[in-house]
């Protein structure tokens, strides 16, 4: 028994020397940081030949790579700053430069990789900070999977949407909601969406009913939650557009522009504190225009094309 | 009668060599007859080719040319296996196996329903003496158990005729008097058994007949009386009560005189010339002769002369 | 035919003695903590990728039985001698090679059906308390039937490999048998790109010689249909018997080669 007892506090003894040694060794020389967004392969039918007859499983690595890339950027990128200013161009940094080639990746090992599609659509288009900002590269994956699967009434469905949203082309648009409602077991609602876009693209109603319309069918969560929150958006919309009609009539009948909320409730013609649908109150800005509270979640609101505004 | 078991110029080449070019004789040319319920003692040094002509008859190795009849059928026939048993030199079986589940699963090889196997396979554990051991893993048998187990399994099909490779090899002497007794019982219902051996002594109290083997050619065949018959080599006096100098004398002519105690010495005599001169020689002396026998060659001189003779190549 | 069986119940029982069965451990436990630590992080693809996941592992490790313990069917008996009790029993030496084939068959069928057991039960836990409408929006349902197709498959797969081993393994040593199978196994799977060769090959010889190797070595990829089964495209019934029957003559032709091998050794 003694022996055990010598052998093991020895090994013990021996273990612990290594942890020193290998701190000491830590400090002196550290080892580069894993690069962590690094591909590894870059060239999709590479990496199908090497993952042999794992493929599937391989697009779940590399998809679940995607979404830690895309969270990490965005958890960086909103640690940054809070006031960030709405640019439309695409991303000034290299934030978000990895998103396609990981989505790509993604779908090629598993051309039927649906989500990927999907998610690519939503967030390649996104404009900064929240996106890539790259809408054609959104265009160019729903492409592909189309290309995998001709009936996939979802993927139109999502090119029709980024080219509404993030192009303002209401034609092609229109176009790509014609044709997902040719699709076999395309839903009801995309043929009179593709009226409705082309005789009023860009009109808030219609966006109203795309965004509803994603709403109601059973999407993925973070689609929905998206939904929801560009239909909130919408609803700020009309709410600034009353308030700026409320302040304007004053100006007309006063002559003077009010300086604050407190000046329209006292003369009446607002109950109370005007607050977006998330609760963050309203600002009036520079040159009385009503505008949301840089702090509101709903901020930055989308733009809309001047023709499309409703008229005053 | 019928030979149990005959050779017909049995030949084994192995080719040898990094290109399998150069080819090695193992076995030249064996030509002998195992009667019907003899014990036929195969017999030679290592690297004989005991093995080789052994496996040639199991067919477990094919012969380069000559060919082998058991039971008057070609060898390796089912028919044949069918009829005999087989214990391999250094036997080895699954480890992962009982005693018992072992026996059992031979039995089923031949062929037996589930009830007779394992009738059999409990019959010859008994036979063989392993009791409670049945139960447990071969891997923890001992090298004399697995012997039992593999000298079990030769008899599960109730043979005509053994072939046994090596049969006491790794046996203490409580091991082979069993193995022995085996055989000998064997004999006696009328089995015929051939066995290879190096243990000259029980080849000795066992066979009727012996081959012996050497560098693959038979050097000698034949009954063991006639081999070690008119093979005297001397004589043994054993004398006693003669006093030192008497000793002396009457063994000048002696090949060895050995000391046996208590007044007694053995002494060596050639055959030439006769004792009974000695005899005399002796009584007048005072002593006494307790006895006079004629030394026999063993089995091992003959042995040992046949193949010294052949490795130097000379005619014996 | 008894001896036959006989020697299959031993193969098998060897497997299971040598504790080969714990391999399913491992399994286990390899897909619930990964179907754990997946349900954290994928925006709902959980069930995809656990069936992707108990999919490839009860192939992985179905390869990893067949290759190691196929190899050494023959080799290890004849290299450890118990090979001369068996043949001296009255019974043929292709006997031996079916008995072989069939009891590690029989060891990986049991192997597998306890793969797809477990898989579905990590489904069923993992579909709890999710509503109807939703699943209806995937790809397939999470207890979907066609798994089973895949499951299939993968075992006749297994069992060409097996045939693969046994042939080396009746006359070569283990560490090259393992090599040569496991070679066999990868190009086995890029059948794909060995038929279409003339896409990124010019020379007309080079050509020949991958359509050459096209015909002769398995066409394992044809066996994988897991993919397409986890996005709920159904297997046609005509696809399932060609690939079997396929398997069934490349498997008899290896079984008769590793006999005929076999039946003409010296064992010394």
């Amino acid at each position: 028994m003694n022996g055990v007892g010598t052998i093991g506090v020895t090994m013990a003894a021996l273990l612990a020397g290594t942890m020193v040694v290998q701190a000491a060794r830590d400090r002196r020389y550290p080892l580069p940081p894993v690069n962590d967004t690094s591909l590894y392969l870059t060239s999709g039918a590479a990496a199908r030949r090497l993952t042999v007859s794992l493929n599937a499983l391989a697009a779940d690595v590399y998809w679940v790579r995607t979404l830690q890339y895309y969270g990490g950027a965005r958890r960086r990128l909103s640690g940054q700053s809070s006031a960030a200013e709405f640019r439309p161009e695409p991303a000034p940094s290299s934030d978000y430069d990895r998103l396609y080639p990981l989505l790509d990746l993604t779908t090629t090992l598993d051309p039927r990789f649906t989500v990927a599609y999907r998610f690519g659509a939503v967030f390649l288009a996104e404009p900064y900070p929240s996106g890539a900002g790259q809408p054609d590269l959104a265009i160019a994956l729903l492409e592909k999977g189309i290309r995998e699967q001709p009936d996939k009434w979802e993927y139109m469905e999502d090119a029709g949407f980024v080219y509404y949203w993030y192009r303002h082309d209401y034609t092609q648009a229109a176009r790509w909601f014609e044709r997902a409602s040719q699709a076999p077991e395309a839903p009801n609602w995309l043929r009179p969406l593709a009226a409705t876009t082309l005789a009023q693209g860009g009109d808030r109603r219609s966006s109203k009913i795309m965004w509803t319309a994603i709403l109601q069918s059973a999407e993925p969560d973070w689609l929905k939650r998206s939904a929801e929150h560009r239909l909130l958006q919408l609803r700020a919309l009309d709410e600034i557009d009353q308030l700026q009609a409320a302040v304007d009539a004053y100006a007309t009948r006063t002559g003077r522009f009010p300086a604050d909320w407190q000046t329209l409730i006292r003369a009446g013609v607002l109950p109370g504190l005007a607050a977006d649908p998330t609760g963050a109150p309203y600002e009036i800005g520079a040159g009385a225009r009503v505008r949301l509270s840089p702090q509101s979640p709903l901020h930055p609101l989308p733009s809309e094309p001047a023709a499309a505004r409703p008229p005053r | 009668m019928a030979a149990a078991l005959s050779t017909f110029d049995l030949t084994k080449d192995y080719p040898i060599g990094f290109w399998r070019r150069r080819s090695c004789r193992a076995l030249d040319r064996l030509t002998l007859d195992v009667d019907q319920g003899e014990v036929f003692g195969f017999l030679g040094p290592n690297g004989a080719g005991k093995t080789t002509t052994l496996k040639l008859l199991m067919r477990l190795v094919f012969p380069t040319g000559g060919r082998a009849e058991i039971l008057g059928r070609p060898a390796g026939d089912l028919d044949v296996k069918r009829r005999i048993g087989y214990l391999p030199e250094n036997p080895y079986f699954y480890d992962h196996l009982t005693a018992e589940e072992l026996l059992v699963y031979f039995a089923g090889l031949f062929g037996y329903g589930a009830a007779e196997r394992r009738k059999r396979a409990s019959r010859l554990l008994d036979e063989v003496g392993i009791g409670g051991e049945r139960r447990l893993q071969l891997r923890k048998f001992s090298k004399g158990m697995l012997q039992r187990v593999g000298i079990a399994q030769t008899l599960i099909n109730d043979p005509e005729l053994l072939i046994l490779d090596e049969p006491m090899s790794g046996l203490d002497p409580l091991g082979r008097r069993d193995v022995r007794s085996v055989i000998l019982s064997l004999r006696d219902r009328g089995c015929t058994v051939f066995f290879s051996s190096h243990v000259l002594s029980d080849a000795e109290t066992l066979c009727s007949r012996v081959a012996i083997l050497a560098r693959g050619r038979l050097v000698a065949c034949g009954r063991l009386t006639e081999i070690l018959a008119f093979r005297a080599r001397g004589w043994e006096m054993i004398v006693a009560d003669a006093p030192e100098t008497a000793i002396a004398r009457i063994g000048s002519g002696a090949r060895r005189v050995v000391r046996l105690g208590d007044g007694r010495y053995s002494l060596e005599l050639p055959l030439d010339p006769p004792p009974a001169r000695l005899l005399s020689e002796v009584a007048a002396a005072g002593a006494q002769v307790v006895s006079l026998n004629p030394i026999r060659e063993t089995l091992e001189d003959y042995f040992v002369e046949q193949v010294a003779a052949r490795q130097s190549g000379t005619p014996s | 035919m008894r001896p036959v069986l006989a020697i299959a119940v031993n193969v098998f029982r060897e497997s299971v003695r040598d504790k080969v069965l714990y391999n399913l451990l491992l399994f286990a436990v390899v897909i619930m903590a990964g179907s754990y630590l997946i349900g954290q992080l994928t925006a709902g693809q959980d069930v995809k990728i656990i069936k992707d996941l108990g999919l490839a592992a009860t192939q992985i490790f179905g390869l990893f039985i067949a290759i190691f313990i196929g190899i050494g069917l023959v080799s290890k008996e004849v290299e450890r001698g118990s090979i001369d009790s068996v043949l001296a029993k009255p019974i043929e030496r292709y006997h031996l090679i079916l008995g072989k084939y069939l009891g590690l068959t029989l060891t990986l069928a049991l192997n597998v059906a306890i793969m797809a057991a477990a898989l579905y039960a990590v489904l069923t836990y993992v579909r709890w308390g999710i509503d109807p409408a939703i699943e209806r929006a995937w790809d397939a349902p999470a207890l979907d039937a066609r798994l089973l197709q895949a499951v299939l498959l993968i075992l006749v797969e297994l069992l060409v490999v097996t045939a693969i081993a046994l042939v080396f393994s009746t006359f070569s040593t283990p560490l090259l048998s393992a090599a040569l199978t496991f070679a066999l196994v990868v190009v086995g799977h890029f059948s794909g790109d060995l038929r279409n060769v003339q896409d990124v090959v010019k020379s007309s010889a080079a050509q020949w010689a991958a359509r050459g190797v096209y015909w002769v070595v398995p066409n394992l990829a044809q066996f994988d249909v897991k993919a397409q089964v986890v996005h709920g495209q159904t297997v046609p019934a005509g696809y399932l018997a060609l690939t079997i029957a396929y398997a069934a003559l490349y498997v008899a032709m290896l079984i008769a080669l590793a006999s005929l091998v076999f039946s003409r050794r010296d064992f010394k």
